[in-house]
């Protein structure tokens, strides 16, 4: 690879990008004015918003007792956390309409005339509705609400709704008559010290009538609560002083809160939420529409067999537009971060009344986690970038392209929509997810504080991770760029009987990359199907052997059946795509010793690894302690966890998958990939993470003896002796040698809890494990097996 | 300087299954010698000289191309050839001097003498004028010449040229046959290929017609035209092309016209 070409290639390419006023105009100048317009329109949107006064009605406001809660047609400002806020609800009393409001004209005078004397009319009906409401909802009845009651409370409520739903007011408070007399008679009682509770009980009630469905009502209704509770609280005190009560008697903790958030805190709280999301928004469609325009836009123009016939190599014109792609993806994300974190600081804060503004104070974050966002919009970017150019490769022409873009955001948007859930935090399991990793960091370490502190822990991992899904997603670029059909792809029409016709007819000794891929995902597919159908009926499950035949027939259905139909139905050597041959003795050997050396080190791996993953799910949980229990006899047990996997896995995962993915070029990059996907299928993360370990010596096994044999044999006693062990006579753990390896606990039940293991037992089985793998990955192809790969057009090509 | 040995390329075509676009072909061309490849639409001259220009890989068969094998030294093959056809455009948003520049560096060349070359080029082609146009807003003539200078920066033993006339009018037409005439005067070895039968009579020094992937016969025109006992190139292209495929009688009249 030639890094000058790949310099001039980019630099060629910034230039172009430069020279187009589309990319400019989305790069640069969009952002630039997109948020400074967008914090103008909101804040004039919030200031056309505080100007709208609801209307509250409030019946029998002379039965209102002191202190004095209504004033000068609003709530009086005392009882509102803002004064202000008292002028945003107008109220309308029954005394005042009698007067004749000066503020009402007379049109809106007699609509509230008529009102008032509708409500006169229907009070009964209100009354009762109430009283429903507390017998059946209210904590004076434990019993159960009776039919009957429910029944006309939904009959009251249609009633009553059909005439509020047209009131002049979008609140109806309604005080009872006689309730005034009735609170201060109360009141007399405490004062003379002879109260007795039924008095309480039997007190009228005050209805407030709203409907939570119609936003003017619920925000009317919501300030009227809050001001009606403080009024409460006032009169609360007023009681207990006039029963010589300690007031704070209804305060039996007596908490207090004391909030130690700095304002810079609050913006990073804000900042948190907002920079992920938009920096992996921004990094997808600042990638691609560059990579359209380098991928597809350059075959329209016929301009890339200009460039292909240039002595550049491919993979080199690829890291040229790559690079470019990447360049352009962070520059859109920095620039949208940066317009909007100047946009939030400036205009919003400025008009909007710090404290009271819905999104905080919004000043600017700290340069420490600027330089977060810039170092992980980097590994973002190449993800995308890769995948961009992936699809634009992919693509005929730049409207084909185009047609790519929506799924593609789709799918970052519902990983962006996962990541901005409060409730989701850094775990380590999410930590190596793509996109979601690197944004759950961002968030992390933005918030400041000890949760960022926390998240440092992540940042290796998450980096590693991340640019390991951005090399994959190159190399399939790569790939694809090397492909003739891909990059001279026809646009012929496409019938599918004719692409099946073709596909059955025109078989390739072992499968296609593509093919591959498709046996994956009608894994994946079944699996889910089989899955959701248990959920559906979990009786299926309560008896173990039922649920061990039930696993039984989803592995065959599922993971065995799919890669031999396929190598049946789609190969022309379907023995040679499964891998079906028989191997050397020397890899038969390793495929015993390996197992057995691994599985210590696979196990206690696991134990002192433990609290990285979450809690394995309860069904598993069950199944897993179904294994090593009596219930189930040992040859079911048997089959199910050890033959049956290590057949049908390996058939799909060293089988078909690998035999498709080993059509490419690369040497290992194959085995990477069908171990990653072979831990995927296993769901739960520390299976996941256990299984693509395995993946990883399977696959070189596979690959190195060309069998699926070896593979099955290491398979069968890898997952045997966990199953095994367990079952074995007390005795066998007797002998000396046992006693210096390992150490087996039994909880009461005589199920297996603990299994320790000596440390020099382990290092000699890490000793055995790395020779073995170190032979294989070195020597370990036999000499009639290095016969070159012969396979379709371009293999036999060094270049 | 070419030579050509059986060499096959099939593709996979969805209705027919694998289609031999190039079947067993084998030339040969030396310095100082201009190639036609004489066919119809479709006959797979394109595959064929994608193949020589490492665009595309043999299925089977062996190319050298100033003497490296096309399927295992790609790299030394594309630095050696200057290639240039319908589908190899120009970038719209660079200049012809900018253009230029780019392929000469890509090619390795020195920086100043790359800049000399580029003055001689343009001298020769007469593209001064043109120097600092961008490519959106030359016109199809103008194109072709900087396509033309892209082609030979590098001063390559070998060029290859696919249709180079297709779309052009008379004029620039003309201009292009004149270069490629000039380029072989200069000793370069030059495989041409066409469906104009002027262009062959005029330029080839041998010619291949080619038919359905299948060459039918080689030579130079006058070898032809007395082997075949026909009056020009033309009809002895009509009759090794009836001769293999008589439904394709109701085509001559077709093939005239473009002709």
């Amino acid at each position: 690879m030639n890094w000058k070409n790949i310099k001039l290639i980019f630099m060629r390419e910034v230039r172009d990008q430069l020279r187009d006023r589309r990319t400019l105009f989305m790069v640069a100048v969009l952002p630039l004015l997109l948020y400074p317009a967008l914090g103008i329109g909101m804040m004039q949107m919030m200031v056309a918003m505080d100007e709208q006064v609801q209307t509250v009605l409030v019946v029998g406001a002379d039965e209102i007792p002191e202190p004095e809660l209504i004033r000068e047609g609003h709530f009086a400002p005392e009882f509102f956390s803002f004064a202000n806020d008292a002028k945003k609800l107008r109220v309308i009393t029954d005394g005042s309409l009698s007067l004749k409001n000066a503020e009402l004209d007379e049109d809106s005078f007699s609509k509230f005339q008529d009102f008032l004397e509708l409500i006169d009319k229907e009070r009964e009906t209100l009354n009762r509705l109430a009283d429903i409401q507390e017998q059946v909802f209210g904590i004076k009845d434990a019993e159960k609400p009776k039919v009957e009651l429910i029944a006309e409370e939904a009959d009251l409520r249609k009633q009553v709704t059909s005439w509020f739903s047209v009131a002049p007011a979008q609140v109806l408070v309604v005080f009872p008559n006689g309730f005034k007399k009735h609170y201060e008679a109360i009141d007399d009682h405490f004062a003379a010290g002879d109260f007795e509770l039924s008095d309480l009980e039997s007190s009228p009630h005050a209805i407030i009538l709203h409907n939570s469905a119609n936003e003017k009502s619920n925000i009317a209704y919501q300030r009227v609560r809050k001001a009606l509770k403080e009024w409460e609280k006032v009169l609360l005190k007023q009681r207990l002083e006039t029963a010589s009560l300690p007031i704070y008697l209804p305060d039996p903790v007596q908490a207090i809160a004391v909030d130690l958030a700095e304002a810079d805190e609050i913006a990073a709280n804000a900042w948190s939420k907002i920079f992920p999301a938009l920096l992996v928004i921004m990094c997808v469609t600042g990638a691609f529409y560059p990579a359209i325009d380098l991928g597809a836009g350059e075959k329209e123009r016929g301009t890339m067999e200009t460039l292909l016939i240039s002595p550049a190599m491919r993979t080199e014109i690829v890291l040229g537009k790559f690079f470019t792609v990447m360049l352009f993806s962070i520059s859109t994300a920095l620039l949208n971060l940066a317009s909007m974190g100047f946009t939030g600081r400036h205009v919003l804060t400025t008009v909007g009344n710090a404290g009271s503004s819905p999104i905080g104070d919004l000043s600017f974050p700290p340069m420490l986690s600027l330089m977060w966002v810039v170092l992980l919009a980097m590994p973002l970017s190449a993800l995308f970038s890769a995948m961009s150019l992936s699809l634009a490769m992919f693509a005929k022409s730049s409207k084909e392209g185009q047609y790519y873009l929506t799924p593609l955001l789709m799918v970052t948007m519902g990983l962006t929509m996962f990541c901005l859930s409060p409730s989701v935090e850094l775990t380590p399991y999410l930590s190596i997810l793509p996109v979601v990793g690197p944004a759950l960091l961002l968030k992390a370490l933005l918030l400041g504080g000890a949760t960022s502190s926390a998240a440092w822990v992540y940042v290796i991992p998450v980096l590693l991770t991340s640019s390991f899904y951005s090399i994959l997603a190159l190399w399939w670029a790569i790939e694809l760029f090397q492909s003739e059909s891909i990059l001279f792809r026809e646009a012929e029409q496409f019938e599918l009987g004719l692409w099946v016709k073709h596909l059955l007819r025109d078989k390739e000794a072992t499968p296609s990359f593509l093919e591959a891929g498709v046996c994956f995902m009608l894994i994946s597919i079944l699996q889910f199907n089989f899955l959701t159908s248990i959920q559906k009926n979990p009786s299926m499950l309560a008896d173990p052997v039922n649920m061990f035949r039930f696993q039984l027939i989803y592995l065959i259905a599922t993971v065995g059946v799919p890669p031999v139909l396929m190598a049946i139905m789609l190969t022309k050597n379907p023995l040679k795509s499964l891998k079906l041959k028989l191997p050397s003795w020397k890899m038969l050997g390793a495929a015993v010793v390996l197992p057995l050396s691994l599985q210590p080190l696979s196990l206690e791996l696991l134990s002192r690894l433990d609290h990285l993953f979450p809690p394995v799910p309860a069904g598993a949980e069950e199944l897993l302690k179904a294994m090593s229990s009596d219930a189930v006899p040992l040859w079911l047990t048997f089959v199910t966890f050890a033959i049956a996997p290590a057949v049908c896995e390996e058939l799909a995962f060293r089988g078909f998958i690998l035999s498709g993915l080993q059509r490419s070029r690369h040497k290992w990059l194959p085995i990477v990939i069908s171990a990653v996907l072979f831990g995927v299928i296993h769901m739960i993360p520390k299976q996941m993470f256990n299984a693509s370990l395995l993946g990883l010596v399977l696959g070189l096994l596979a690959v190195r003896s060309r069998s699926l044999i070896p593979c099955m044999i290491f398979h069968v006693i890898f997952n045997g002796t966990q199953i095994l062990i367990p079952h074995l006579p007390e005795k066998t753990f007797d002998g000396n040698l046992v006693h210096f390896a390992v150490t087996i606990t039994k909880g009461e039940d005589g199920v297996v809890t603990a299994v320790g293991f000596n440390a020099a037992f382990l290092a000699i089985c890490l000793a055995i494990s790395a020779t073995l793998i170190y032979w294989l990955v070195k020597h370990g192809q036999s000499p009639e097996d290095a016969e070159p790969h012969q396979s379709s057009d371009d293999r036999l090509i060094v270049e | 300087m070419i030579r050509v040995q059986d060499l096959t390329k099939e593709f996979t075509d969805l209705k027919r299954g694998p289609v031999a676009a190039v079947n067993r072909v084998s030339f040969e061309v030396k310095p100082g010698e201009i190639f036609g490849l004489l066919g119809p639409n479709g006959a797979g001259k394109t595959t064929c000289l994608r193949i020589l220009s490492t665009v595309l890989k043999p299925t089977s068969g062996q190319a050298l191309v100033a003497g490296y094998d096309v399927a295992r030294f790609p790299e030394a093959v594309r630095a050696n050839i200057g290639f240039m056809s319908g589908n190899t455009g120009i970038y719209d948003r660079m200049t012809a001097c900018e253009m230029v520049e780019y392929y000469g560096r890509l090619y390795g060349i020195e920086e100043n003498r790359l800049q000399d070359r580029i003055d001689e080029i343009f001298e020769t082609l007469q593209m001064n004028e043109i120097r600092d146009v961008l490519g959106l807003k030359m016109s199809t003539g103008m194109k072709q010449k900087v396509s033309i200078a892209r082609t030979i920066v590098h001063d390559p033993p070998v060029l290859i040229f696919d249709e180079p006339t297709s779309g052009l009018d008379v004029l620039v037409a003309r201009a292009v046959l004149e270069t490629v005439a000039q380029l072989r005067d200069a000793g370069k070895c030059i495989i041409y290929s066409t469906h104009i039968m002027r262009e062959v009579e005029k330029l080839c020094d041998r010619v291949a017609i080619i038919h359905k992937g299948d060459i039918l016969d080689t030579g130079t025109v006058e070898e032809l035209v007395e082997k075949h006992d026909q009056p020009d190139i033309e009809e002895v292209f009509f009759k090794l092309i009836r001769s293999v495929d008589p439904t394709e009688n109701t085509a001559q009249s077709g093939m005239k016209f473009i002709s």
